[in-house]
């Protein structure tokens, strides 16, 4: 195999993971309870725009209205959860890191099952959900961290918060209305991206387009997240700061992620293994990679959870169904990879 | 550029001292090696020369300016860090590995530009590793992944190179490789150069000063060739050793022999002039070596109170049991000269009093 010039995506792959995601988009728009042809999701599209193009009203609904928020929030989530997790992933050097690693997931779950016990409504659960996956990053912190302590240590004290509140959410399904509520909540923790609408999405979208934009451009510094403590530091930059931002950023990804369809696992460990697979140790290049293959995966993986079965299936399920096998079939055939 | 430690001492907390009172500095063109045994702290010192650690009192100085008022941009911009290159499981190529040591030139949000990629093509051109370049660090060798470790240093183009054990795990040829590479930076492009080794002979043959920092928490600070002898080296690493001078065509070298484990070395608690009992076992496995054993313990006939009648011989060996009164000194000397014979083995064992 011929090596790739220093670490940095070619042209094509550039251009390749940009037309990716718009090119998934537009073809998940055409598919769904009933199919549109493309002309027509295009003549659509552009009436939103133009008034030279004409379309039947529940064509427009149908496009604008219920299709078009659910992909665009697909896109969010994939991007952001992969973004998340190779950062995560780089920070602890730590293959099996995701983005809950610090029990963001956990902590949001948690805030959500809250939020439903107590009848709060869409928004109010989603303000609930990120206020708990922020106390349980929090947590985390503040046990984990400390003169002379590793990164390890957080890790660890991730674990026991997650498992916390894992416990606190089996606690609220325990003492919750099991005709209305439990279902709910059992159904809201598969995790599902059917509650997408232009409210929630205004809402939780800021973000996570913040979280992914400041790692983006971060991209060539996050290099320097898996060298040892002392080796940062020689590098002369403050890479304490760098990991509290990296943090603070997956968090915020995470925590929106989970208030805006529920615990959408997989994604965040699968694709950065893969881009890593693919292209490398490189941020210049994973970052970008993984952001691209996280959204055309998370918009496949919801085409097929509305689409295969006349009940949808929770995103979650599908996630790993989809997701392990073509992983393994992934590192079966390409060896190795590192962080 | 001089770097200046003065009345440097650390402990970890609460605990005792790890190093105690240590003084010394190195300027532009000079190579400084410390030395000392596993586990005295040559690491424990640069990190806190550096300012990774806190000294508990005392400071380090570059040109004159206290380290801990400069900006980590500045202060590593001055000097540059190779640690132990201990695991290579970095997924980066050798390239990309040394671009990192261009950060602190590199904007925030910035990728590296044409200049810094020039400048690291540079660097692994005239360390003769141009070749590695993409090879993933996880793939190399000890000796290459070393030598990217001291080229992503030099990317940031300092003035002052501090390395932990570079040639600690290495072969014959690349302990060379990188002492060369050590010896040009410093001869060569005028840096200044302080490397932790525990081989005397590599201080010896490579560094114009030499830190020695002994178990007790003593530091020595001096001209190699002064400072780093066989009495010293006994005070360090609790070994006999004598130093050689190897001539090869036009050169003398000097090679450090490690003979023996000084037993008898804990620290100042015997001194030479004290009386002690002490009992020695020879064993020689030739006739020859057998005899002048013999001449040997002849001349110390006044130390000895006993020997075990006839020596005991069988398969070619000649065991001798010998009791010994005398002084500390005269004991530790009979016992070395015993021990520098070939195809002797020497045991010396002092009585508890």
């Amino acid at each position: 195999m011929k090596t790739r010039k220093i670490g940095v995506l070619k042209l094509h792959w550039k251009i390749l993971l940009i037309i990716m995601p718009i090119a998934a988009l537009f073809i998940a728009l055409c598919i769904g309870r009933i199919n549109i042809s493309p002309s027509e999701v295009f003549d659509t599209i552009m009436s939103k725009f133009s008034s030279d193009y004409e379309v039947s009203q529940i064509m427009y609904k149908t496009i604008w209205t219920i299709r078009m928020p659910r992909i665009l929030l697909a896109i969010l989530v994939g991007a952001g959860l992969s973004c998340a997790g190779c950062a995560f992933q780089s920070l602890f050097a730590n293959p099996l890191a995701t983005p809950d690693t610090l029990g963001v997931a956990s902590g949001s779950s948690f805030g959500a099952a809250l939020g439903i016990l107590l009848g709060l409504g869409m928004v109010g659960m989603q303000l609930t959900s990120l206020a708990f996956g922020t106390v349980a990053v929090f947590l985390t912190w503040l046990s984990g961290s400390g003169k002379g302590r590793g990164l390890g240590s957080i890790v660890l004290s991730g674990i026991m918060i997650g498992s916390l509140f894992t416990a606190l959410v089996s606690l609220v399904k325990f003492v919750a209305d099991d005709e209305s509520q439990l279902p709910s909540i059992t159904y809201w923790l598969m995790g599902g991206l059917d509650k997408a609408n232009y409210t929630s999405l205004l809402f939780g979208a800021p973000a996570i387009i913040a979280g992914i934009v400041i790692m983006f451009l971060l991209r060539w510094r996050m290099n320097l997240l898996p060298l040892s403590d002392d080796e940062a530091k020689a590098s002369g930059v403050n890479i304490r700061l760098l990991r509290i931002i990296i943090i603070i950023c997956a968090t915020a990804i995470t925590a929106s992620c989970i208030s805006l369809c529920g615990q959408v696992g997989w994604v965040g460990l699968l694709i950065p293994h893969m881009c890593r697979m693919a292209f490398g140790g490189n941020h210049l290049s994973i970052i970008p990679a993984s952001i691209s293959f996280g959204a055309v995966f998370m918009i496949v993986v919801d085409t097929i959870a509305r689409t295969a079965t006349a009940a949808e299936i929770p995103v979650s399920i599908l996630t790993a169904i989809v997701g392990a096998p073509f992983f393994i079939f992934l590192m079966r055939r390409n060896g190795r990879w590192q962080i | 550029m001089i770097l200046k430690v003065e009345n440097g001492n650390f402990a970890y907390s609460k605990g005792a001292n790890v190093l105690n009172d240590i003084n010394f500095e190195v300027k532009s063109g000079e190579l400084l090696a410390i030395l000392g045994p596993n586990g005295v702290g040559k690491t424990t010192l640069l990190r806190a020369l550096m300012g990774m650690l806190k000294w508990k009192s005392g400071k380090s100085y570059i040109d004159g300016e206290d380290i801990k008022s400069m900006s980590p941009k500045m202060l590593w911009s001055k000097m540059a860090y190779v640690p132990q290159a201990k695991s290579a499981s970095s997924a980066y190529s050798a390239f990309e590995t040394v671009l990192l040591g261009r950060s602190s030139k590199i904007g925030v949000f910035n990728a590296p530009r044409k200049i810094d990629y020039e400048i690291c093509e540079e660097i692994m051109d005239s360390l003769d590793i141009a070749k590695l370049k993409d090879k993933k660090c996880s793939n190399m060798s000890g000796g290459e992944f070393q030598m990217v470790l001291i080229a992503r240093a030099l990317a940031s183009e300092p003035e002052l190179l501090i390395l932990d054990e570079p040639e600690s795990n290495l072969d014959f040829k690349n302990q060379l490789v990188v002492l060369d590479a050590m010896t040009n930076l410093v001869h060569k492009k005028n840096m200044a150069c302080i490397f932790n080794t525990h081989y005397p002979a590599h201080a010896l043959q490579r560094a114009d000063k030499s830190l020695i920092l002994t178990r007790g928490g003593v530091s020595y600070f001096g001209n190699t060739a002064s400072l780093v002898n066989e009495d010293m080296i006994r005070k360090a690493f609790g070994v006999n050793a004598v130093i050689g001078e190897i001539e090869t065509e036009g050169n003398v070298m000097q090679n450090v022999i490690p003979l023996d484990i000084n037993t008898n070395d804990t620290s100042s608690s015997f001194d030479s002039d004290k009386r002690a009992i002490a009992g020695i076992t020879i064993i020689s496995s030739t006739n020859e070596m057998y005899s002048k054993v013999n001449t040997i313990l002849h001349d110390y006939n006044s130390l000895l109170v006993g020997r075990m009648g006839l020596p005991y011989k069988k398969f070619g060996l000649y065991i001798i049991n010998i009791t010994l009164d005398g002084t500390v000194g005269e004991i530790n000397d009979l016992s070395q000269k015993l021990g520098v014979l070939p195809d002797v083995n020497v045991k010396t064992v002092f009585a508890k009093i």
